[in-house]
């Protein structure tokens, strides 16, 4: 296993969010992320996990607390959300694929128009991505004529053309078919075993126990356990975790 | 199982007796109504009306010396759809576009002649059917390997020939540097139609686009104004805006400074349709999934660029077949032109009609007028369609 390095790539410090609606979603949480670590999320629905990393790119906003990406503070200063956006890449559950761009054109876009790189070498390092996520020549078609796994590996592919300096994966395999779940995982094992920073909120124990170096357990809007996958999944020193792991083991 | 034909007519038209019965009596109705009308078509209705007036009907009152000028743009436009067409298909000629060209070639001989024009014009209409077919056959043959061969920076400036031909068209219309100038006041017939219907579906598209992104902006004016103005346009008839557009900058304006008619006309058929077509791109809009947006940001596009790139494609597609609608609407609205004393077609074939040599022919120049006006909406339903077509991708590869 490839191990991390003490350059800090995401700091939370005491995050708090409420929704428009009253509701406390995220209860004062701390999340530190080392270089090149990987850290799976895991939790009951509605525990603000996905809330939780997806403010790590500002999606969601948070009212107290702070974070950290890349040594660049959030703030609401547009211009630092773009220039962290561009080092964070993000992997949905529902894909979100540009429907009407062909493969080929999902992953070329952003590197085009954001950082403005020529095309025939974009395309170049495109066709290399879909060639590592084993698509290659699917890079014609649309999404909409792929499968659900072939469509999250584009997605995974998108983002990586980016260059993204960390990656945020938000339930990648919760909508796919139990056979294609497979294929996305050996992808993500393999951008883990190359050294990327990734954050992955999941229910795929196997990955987690395989390929994580600290599984973080979240429940009520609270980080309730961080600890080595080997620890969390034998021996958690919480209740609240063991009553998770004997609903899903 | 294939059937024998008396089977399946059986089968598609008296399966039960019910069935039978609606068939006989369906049948009956079609084939009296047909003998009527062709009876009447061919037998005692009077074309002469529609032989004499045909340049009337056409153009108006456009002066016959640059009529020259009309004819050239029929030319180009001619040109342009066989261009394109062929580029489209390439060598292939698929059953539509026989069809297309066997009623094109039927309609260059026919109707010159059924309209009894002089020897030299029906040969006009012959070359520009010829070099329709012509250009489509050619350019269906080597126009692919000419464009691979062009410089792609030049490629890529080939789609603006198409707003460059709209600006020559309005200059050969309307005359000005060099040629001489025919004024609104005399275009009339099937051109003022189509020009005003063309004009304002050219310029309302833009509006509507931006009323609708204005609608939803987040700036609290920008979005009353919107929708203010989309709820206002959308209460008013058509022809109370009309009217109004004919007197309000009569008043607003002294005298001579008020743009002619034609040109005010215009305007108000602009900002009508743009309310309407507003609603559609906001529907279309409210279609993209926000995991779209999600995604586009989360990529670092910034928010121009996650409009551009990826919300308004999509927006647009969605919104296509209303869009469209929305443009047929316009083009029977431009009748209301006549209303606000325009010689548009509807207002020309009134003038036709109240000829006292005329009289009594009404029903010759109406069912002319339904069938010009069916031929630009059918031809603007088989171009919205073959393009939903080519934006779907969702088809199997």
């Amino acid at each position: 296993m490839n191990q991390p390095s003490a350059e800090c790539m995401i700091e939370a410090r005491g995050v708090q969010k409420w929704y428009p609606n009253g509701f406390h979603a995220l209860r004062g949480v701390d999340l530190t992320v080392h270089r090149g670590e990987v850290v799976v999320v895991m939790g009951p629905s509605g525990s603000g996990k996905s809330t939780f990393i997806r403010t790590f790119n500002a999606l969601e906003d948070f009212q107290q607390g702070s974070i950290t990406v890349d040594g660049r503070a959030l703030s609401n200063d547009l211009r630092d959300i773009d220039a962290i956006r561009r080092e964070v890449g993000m992997v949905f559950q529902q894909f979100n694929l540009f429907p009407h761009l062909s493969v080929l054109e999902n992953l070329t876009l952003a590197p085009i128009q954001v950082r403005k790189r020529p095309k025939a070498e974009v395309e170049e390092q495109a066709y290399a991505l879909l060639e590592r996520v084993g698509i290659r020549e699917q890079a014609d078609k649309y999404p909409g004529q792929l499968s659900g796994g072939q469509q999250q590996r584009v997605a995974i592919a998108r983002s990586l053309c980016m260059e993204p300096r960390i990656l945020l994966f938000d339930e990648p395999t919760s909508s796919l078919d139990p056979e294609m779940v497979r294929e996305v995982l050996e992808v993500m094992r393999n951008l883990a075993a190359d050294g990327m920073t990734m954050v992955v909120v999941t229910h795929e124990v196997g990955f987690a126990r395989e390929v994580a170096h600290r599984v973080v357990l979240m429940a009520e809007g609270q980080v309730v356990e961080e600890a080595d996958p080997a620890t969390f999944f034998t021996n958690p020193s919480h209740e609240r975790s063991r009553q998770f792991l004997a609903q899903i083991l | 199982m294939t059937l024998s034909l008396p089977q399946r007519l059986k089968r598609e038209l008296a399966a039960t007796p019910l069935d039978g019965a609606v068939s006989a009596v369906l049948i009956v109705a079609i084939t009296a109504a047909a003998i009527g009308f062709l009876g009447w078509a061919f037998g005692r209705a009077q074309w002469l009306v529609i032989q004499a007036n045909g340049t009337l009907l056409a153009v108006g009152r456009y002066p016959v010396e640059q009529q020259w000028r009309l004819w050239l743009l029929v030319g180009l436009l001619a040109a342009a759809t066989g261009l394109g067409w062929g580029l489209l298909r390439g060598r292939r000629w698929p059953f539509n576009d026989r069809l297309a060209s066997v009623l094109l070639v039927a309609l260059g001989l026919w109707a010159p002649a059924a309209l009894g024009l002089s020897l030299p014009l029906q040969v006009r209409w012959w070359a520009i059917t010829a070099l329709l077919l012509g250009l489509r056959w050619a350019f269906g043959r080597w126009g692919a390997a000419g464009l691979a061969r062009l410089h792609p920076r030049v490629r890529r400036l080939l789609p603006l020939g198409f707003p460059l031909l709209y600006l020559i068209g309005l200059w050969l219309i309307a005359g000005g540097l060099g040629l001489g100038s025919v004024a609104p006041s005399e275009w009339g017939g099937l051109l003022l139609t189509l020009l005003m219907a063309s004009l304002a579906m050219l310029l309302s598209f833009p509006l509507g686009v931006l009323l609708a992104l204005g609608r939803r902006s987040e700036l609290p004016l920008l979005r009353w104004g919107s929708v203010l103005y989309i709820e206002f346009i959308r209460g008013a008839p058509l022809i109370t805006l009309l009217f109004l557009g004919q007197n309000i900058l009569g008043f607003l304006l002294p005298g001579g400074l008020a743009p002619d008619r034609v040109w005010r006309a215009a305007a108000v058929l602009t900002l009508f349709c743009a309310a309407y077509l507003a609603e559609a791109v906001r529907s279309g809009l409210a279609a993209v999934p926000r995991g779209q947006v999600e995604a586009a940001r989360s990529l670092g596009l910034s928010v121009p660029q996650t409009l551009g790139a990826v919300v308004l494609p999509q927006a647009l597609r969605t919104a296509l077949p209303t869009m469209v609608g929305q443009f047929i609407s316009l083009l029977q609205d431009t009748t209301l032109l006549s209303l606000i004393g325009l010689l548009d077609l509807l207002g020309m074939a009134r003038s036709v009609m109240a000829n006292p040599a005329y009289l009594g022919k009404n029903a010759e120049v109406y069912l002319t007028l339904a069938v010009l006006f069916w031929c630009c909406c059918a031809a603007l339903g088989l171009g919205s369609r073959a393009l939903e077509r080519r934006l779907d991708t969702t088809r199997p590869a």
